[in-house]
């Protein structure tokens, strides 16, 4: 073999290392064990073994997923310092790499630097208001709320077309703006909160559609309601409650896991200005399935030359949880149920749908390229022996099926929804059960919280972890 | 292989190798110096804001008129809460620093600690009164009261579209007699920064 030919086949060799996807060993190496090792486990192994388990190109998600821990463990210093890691990670990488993106045409999306979805972007800046608010930290807390503002504008400014808003980190912005006594900009949230809603797939909690009548008829806005064609409650006694004594308790509850995403892999052959013949795994119900397309003429190849062909696609995978809804005890009185406040698996479908076209684009046309250039390089190693050229055959296609890769990158430890309920209380100590269950009743978790002081006009608020 | 393919290899290696420092290099600037990297709030902002407002605020009539009344006695300053109503997390405890100090080296009023550290202060009061010699204790009752308190806030507004960003920041600072709660001095200061961000590299 010559040395060109050698040079080739390390080349490829070294793409085949390189481009291991670390997302799905990531979700086996430290998601799955969460419930058995513990947050501390698990954060001390992302540190440990973070190039193997993240690599350079995942730096946000392994700041994200760090600030969820720290979030979970309720040490919110901690949280806030990682999640504005990710935040700055996020800002630097405005600016895109022309190598890194040809990189990405010839091997798969996984050589990119990850970018965060929008979705998480928000569920961030959510996350980062309620360290700030549970630290008692209301100028933090603001600060986070006008950089979601500022982030939110430019989504918007990207792409007018999507949905880059969220309900829930508008109602938090609101009880900021409240907390900070600027009662017209928690008017506006409380607006935008009800926008979203209906913008997004859930629907409007009736807790939040309290508040958000009893802020604005405060702030003598309510006609910004109907507007927008929302019945208003014609009494808001939780709401009201809460003004006039300025104390409560806000448990929030974070349940199940989120959805996964996996690779649902295609393959089959590409007759040149024939058909296009694909095969697949159906990932729900393990079928293998088949269908077949028109093939247009590969540049290069003459009409019916058949090629091998095999490409990659993100799918979500849901996992089965065993947290459906929460329910809270406050000094052993009747037990509430905190209404679900966002819906991280339908933000994640939206953000699917969002992208589909484009991720099918680029597969396509990395899919194209690769076939020729495979093409091209079977040419340029063909020799007289029949035995050897059925090798380099052999050998560029199960390279090509190896580099090929879905880009599975996603925040590792969201929960898969967001619950939340306000409890007036009065100044003192107090006590508060929360059960995490499921969907049949049975008790998961039970998180008890002795001795909480609540301070006149105190707001605190409770975080209330069953990623299970 | 050629001796030229050899000769260009080992001079690839040897230039890779060169280069594969730590990345980081350390150079000590002046502390006064102006810097931008981010475009955030930075020490300069905090340093630069807190002089320019402190000589404004000393140079108006209403010090004049202080020393009058008081009988060319100056004025006691204390530095009430500093709001952060920006979109950083600016580190207002540094900014509180250079306006405190500002304050000291000007001359021209005395100042008192604020709530937080008198708290402090006291505590250790406290403790001497039960542990201290007598001839080193120090007596309660004896501290001074402010006559002014300084309190303000920062803000800022983002104006941005794609790459490029203006962040403006706007500090007010109110001095406020504390025995009839009249405003003696208002005072701001504007930052415009533009901030530029390539859509691109290689």
């Amino acid at each position: 073999m010559s040395i060109k030919r050698l040079i080739l086949l390390a080349f490829s060799l070294s793409l085949l290392v390189s481009c291991a996807n670390k997302s799905m060993t990531r979700y086996e190496e430290i998601a799955q064990p969460l419930e058995k090792k513990g947050i501390d486990a698990t954060i001390k192994k992302m540190k440990d073994e973070q190039d193997d388990l993240y690599g350079s190109n995942t730096e946000f998600l392994y700041y994200f997923d760090l600030g969820c821990l720290y979030h979970y463990k309720r040490d919110f210093k901690e949280s806030a310092a990682n999640f504005a890691k990710a935040e700055q990670i996020y800002e630097d990488l405005y600016t895109k790499s022309v190598t890194n993106e040809a990189a990405a045409i010839v091997t798969n999306d996984n050589t990119r630097p990850y970018r965060a979805r929008p979705f998480e972007l928000l569920l961030m800046y959510e996350y980062q208001i309620l360290n700030y608010l549970a630290m008692m930290d209301v100028d933090g807390a603001l600060v986070e709320v006008k950089r979601s503002q500022i982030a939110m504008n430019a989504l918007y400014q990207k792409d007018q077309e999507k949905v880059n808003d969220n309900g829930l980190l508008r109602y938090l912005s609101a009880i900021v703006y409240e907390l900070d006594g600027s009662t017209d900009d928690a008017a506006i949230s409380y607006i935008n909160a009800v926008k979203a809603y209906k913008e997004g797939k859930l629907q409007l909690p009736e807790e939040v559609l309290e508040f958000v009548a009893e802020g604005l008829r405060k702030a003598d806005r309510e006609g910004d309601l109907m507007t927008l064609g929302t019945q208003v409650p014609g009494i808001t006694p939780k709401a009201t409650s809460i003004r006039e004594a300025g104390q409560e308790i806000i448990v929030i509850g974070y349940g199940g896991h989120s959805p996964i995403l996996g690779e649902l892999y295609m393959s089959g052959t590409f007759v040149s200005g024939g058909v296009m013949n694909l095969y697949y795994k159906d990932g729900e119900t393990g079928e293998r399935k088949s269908f077949t397309l028109v093939a247009p003429p590969v540049s290069g190849a003459g009409n019916g030359e058949s090629f091998h062909i095999g490409f990659s696609l993100p799918e979500i995978r849901k996992l089965q949880n065993r947290v459906d809804h929460f329910e809270v005890s406050l000094d052993n009185a009747p037990r509430l149920r905190p209404e679900k406040v966002m819906a991280v698996d339908e933000e994640l479908q939206q953000n699917m749908d969002d992208e589909k076209t484009t991720t099918i684009t680029r597969t396509a046309i990395r899919v194209i390229l690769r076939t020729i250039a495979a093409q091209k390089a079977k040419q340029a190693m063909k020799t007289d022996n029949i035995l050897l050229n059925l090798i380099t055959s052999l050998g560029t296609d199960v390279a090509q099926t190896q580099i090929e890769q879905a880009d599975l990158r996603l925040g590792l430890f969201m929960p898969h929804s967001l619950y939340m309920t306000r409890i007036p209380v009065t100044t003192g100590q107090h006590k508060v059960v929360v059960t995490a269950n499921g969907s049949n009743g049975e008790t998961v978790e039970i998180f008890e919280f002795d001795k909480i002081n609540v301070t006149k006009g105190q707001k605190v608020f409770l975080i209330v972890p069953s990623l299970r | 292989m050629s001796k030229l393919f050899k000769v260009c290899l080992f001079a690839s290696l040897a230039f890779f190798i060169g280069c594969s420092d730590s990345g980081k290099k350390v150079t000590r600037i002046d502390t006064n110096s102006v810097t931008d990297l981010s475009g955030a709030w930075n020490d300069t902002d905090s340093r630069l804001v807190a002089e320019e407002m402190i000589n404004d605020c000393l140079g108006r009539p209403w010090y004049d008129n202080m020393i009058q009344n008081k009988g060319g006695v100056v004025p006691t300053v204390v530095i009430g809460k500093v709001s952060n109503k920006s979109h950083e997390h600016i580190n207002i405890e540094t900014f509180i620093k250079d306006m405190e100090r500002s304050l000291i080296n000007s001359g021209r009023v005395d100042f008192v600690a604020n709530a937080q550290e008198r708290a402090e202060l006291r505590t250790e009061l406290a403790s001497q009164a039960g542990n201290a010699t007598a001839d080193t204790q120090k007596q309660g009752g004896q501290e001074i009261g402010a006559d002014l308190m300084l309190t303000g806030t920062i803000t800022s507004i983002i104006d941005q579209e794609g790459g490029d960003q203006v962040v403006y920041y706007q500090v007010d600072l109110e001095l406020t007699d504390i025995q009839s709660h009249r405003k003696v001095w208002i005072g701001d200061k504007k930052i415009k920064k533009f901030i530029s961000k390539n859509g691109v590299k290689l």
